[in-house]
């Protein structure tokens, strides 16, 4: 990594206290629903450090198992609702340095391959995708939230309407059923590592209720924002071309959703119906 | 996050339950005991009602004491979605089941805890819901059926509407106006428990549209109710009611009453099936998938004693969105689909027919995305 993007990158995220305090947050989100109850000082110190100093790559394992994936989400989700300029989950996937570019279909879709990675790391890079873009809905829900308290037209704020109520509950609904999708990808590499047998289709479904999930929060958030939105002055733009990259990158890793969708379905026709798949799908390896 | 669903897997003793459900429902349908089809709401069978409690499925989780099994909540979960998900014929016992009982065990009295709770256990006595009225249906606090202390007990006059079953229930749980709406309308409601079969309670049939007779209006025309008939405190009725809804709102009933039409589109399918079946039943898995984890992290959330309404009413909403989605993405498949013999087209016409009804009973769409707005904190 040059000096250059090293000095920018450290601006971004050793001092912007967003980031720490977000990252702090989501650690004990994520603490709270695996270690069932306060995660020790000592776990949340490393994290803490991890984030605040550039080189928290050799400060993690890469995660490709186990509960090191606790902390990596953590911080991928934390930075993706920072919108942080560092490329996070290629970086923790394949230890490839690259900042975040602009929403460019042509970089993924004209590949013909995905990334030439192992398959434990694509899966991993496209877990890292699924958590931060989790984390990307989140910020703009948020800022949307704040924004139609805020605007007022008509004599009242934005959000005494209820087309905008019911516009941004839908918008919720959608991100709470890709986060749940997330962290259980996330529990499955958690307990049987990012290999086992049922985390591809757990991505493949992942995939495509982030597809749905991304199309629903991009329309709300914009709609609600009106022309402010859609400009460089205003943060929406950043999570929305996050978004808009990540939702890319997820799906070409699992070959396009078409496909994605297909396997599924695959598995729901050899295992006689949709409903068995479905709960054998979601059944732990070590209790299968 | 402001909706917490957390994950948790099901136990190996509720996965081994779901083998044993399984085997049953097959012995059932190999049996011609009933035949798959309606969904929790229609389809009515109290003779597989109480087989279902003579196997202790029913009351699961609530006390020895009265009958139950003490059993957890993903237990219960298993064996509601297992027979869900094979279409079976739940309606009789489902809202006591689901519903009345856990009222019951939280709000009622010892003695009426006794006199019901075993007998909805073994399946003896079905339960109906008594909640709208021909002028209170979303807006629930403006009920007018109105309860007067009398002798030895209450008189209800007034009527309610959309009662599910009453002409075949045994009781309804009636909430009623005892006292002053105040400024929040939420005061002065009780909830009572009706015989539905006594004389002076005159329930009528209302056909619904696919014709069939699930829907009744119940008119109670000075209905006496004694006093040890009062669920809970007088008065306490709005609360009462509110604790159901995390019951009500997030079960799988709520995501699987397209699942018939889903699963028979397999059997038309053929041997070497249209990659656009493939696509679809991939899409329908995928956000199944989301669901279900949603559904039974608040399954794990009630076993913990928590009561998640907030997020019981966005499964719902989002279950019920999804639900209508299917039937038109698998009737756009007719011409791969409909092979003779098939059970697709009769799943298509039911659910396609019944569909509006899912999106309407156990709260509108409209009202619960007003909840999760709520939640989100711009209402």
């Amino acid at each position: 990594m040059g000096t250059a993007q090293n000095d920018t990158l450290q601006s971004a995220l050793a001092i912007d206290p967003m980031v720490v305090d977000a990252a702090a947050r989501a650690f004990d989100d994520l603490a709270a629903k695996w270690y069932a109850g306060e995660p020790s000082a000592e776990k949340r110190n490393a994290l803490l450090q991890a984030v605040i100093e550039l080189g928290f790559a050799d400060a993690l394992p890469v995660p490709d198992g186990r509960e090191a994936w606790l902390d990596a989400a953590a911080i991928l989700r934390a930075q993706a609702r920072a919108a942080a300029p560092l490329d996070m989950a290629r970086l923790l996937a394949t230890g490839e340095r690259a900042a975040s570019i602009a929403y460019d279909p042509g970089r993924y879709a004209c590949a013909k391959a995905p990334p030439a990675v192992s398959d434990a790391r694509a899966a991993a890079l496209a877990l890292g995708r699924c958590l931060q873009i989790t984390g990307a809905m989140d910020a703009a829900l948020d800022l949307s939230v704040q924004y139609v308290q805020d605007r007022k037209q008509f004599g009242q704020a934005l959000a005494k309407f209820q087309a905008i109520q019911h516009s941004l509950a839908i918008a919720a609904e959608e991100i709470a059923a890709c986060t749940t999708l997330a962290d259980l990808a996330l529990a499955c590499a958690v307990r049987d590592g990012i290999a086992a047998a049922r985390m591809a289709s757990l991505l493949d479904a992942a995939a495509l209720v982030a597809d749905r999930a991304v199309d629903v929060v991009y329309d709300a958030c914009h709609q609600v924002h009106g022309a402010i939105g859609f400009t460089r002055e205003y943060a929406l733009h950043r999570h929305s071309l996050n978004l808009l990259r990540w939702r890319d990158e997820l799906a070409l890793l699992r070959g396009g959703t078409v496909r994605a969708a297909e396997r599924l379905g695959e598995q729901a026709l050899a295992a006689g119906g949709v409903w068995r798949a479905v709960t054998m799908l979601m059944k732990p390896e070590k209790t299968a | 996050m402001r909706f917490h669903f957390p994950i948790f897997d099901l136990p190996p003793e509720a996965e081994a339950l779901r083998a044993e459900v399984r085997a049953f429902v097959a012995d059932e349908i190999a049996a011609g005991r009933w035949q798959r089809g309606g969904d929790f709401a229609s389809h009515y069978d109290p003779e597989f009602s109480r087989r279902l409690g003579k196997r202790g499925w029913l009351g699961m989780t609530w006390p020895r004491r009265y009958g139950g099994h003490e059993r957890s909540m993903l237990d219960r979960l298993v064996v509601t979605e297992e027979l869900l998900a094979a279409s079976a014929p739940v309606a009789a016992h489902w809202i006591a089941d689901r519903q009345s009982g856990p009222l019951l065990l939280r709000f009622g009295s010892e003695a009426q805890r006794e006199a019901f709770l075993p007998r909805i256990v073994r399946g003896e006595i079905f339960f109906s819901i008594g909640m709208s009225e021909p002028d209170s249906g979303s807006d629930l606090a403006s009920v007018r059926t109105r309860a007067t202390p009398v002798k030895g007990g209450w008189s209800i006059r007034g009527q309610k509407v959309w009662t599910t079953f009453a002409h075949r229930n045994d009781f309804a749980i009636v909430l009623a106006r005892t006292g002053e709406a105040g400024a929040s309308r939420h005061d002065g409601l009780s909830q009572f428990i009706v015989d539905l079969k006594a004389t002076d309670v005159k329930v009528r049939p209302i056909v619904n549209m696919a014709g069939q007779q699930e829907f009744n209006e119940v008119i109670f025309h000075d209905t006496f109710v004694p006093e040890d008939r009062v669920v809970g405190k007088v008065g306490n009725g709005w609360q009462q009611v509110t604790s159901e809804l995390a019951f009500e709102r997030s079960g799988p009933e709520r995501y699987l009453s397209c699942i018939r039409l889903v699963e028979t589109a397999l059997t038309g399918a053929g041997p070497a099936p249209a990659p656009r079946l493939r696509e679809a039943l991939g899409r329908m898995s995928a956000k199944l998938i989301a669901l279900r984890a949603m559904s039974i992290a608040v399954a794990a959330l009630l076993q913990k004693g928590e009561m998640p309404n907030l997020e019981a009413s966005l499964i719902k909403d989002l279950g019920n969105a999804f639900e209508r989605d299917q039937i038109a993405i698998f009737r756009a498949l007719q011409p791969e689909l409909a092979a003779p013999g098939s059970d697709y087209l009769a799943a298509l016409a039911e659910t396609t027919i019944y569909s509006p009804s899912w999106t309407l009973r156990g709260g509108t769409r409209e009202i619960l995305r007003g909840i999760v707005a709520r939640g989100l904190g711009i209402r």
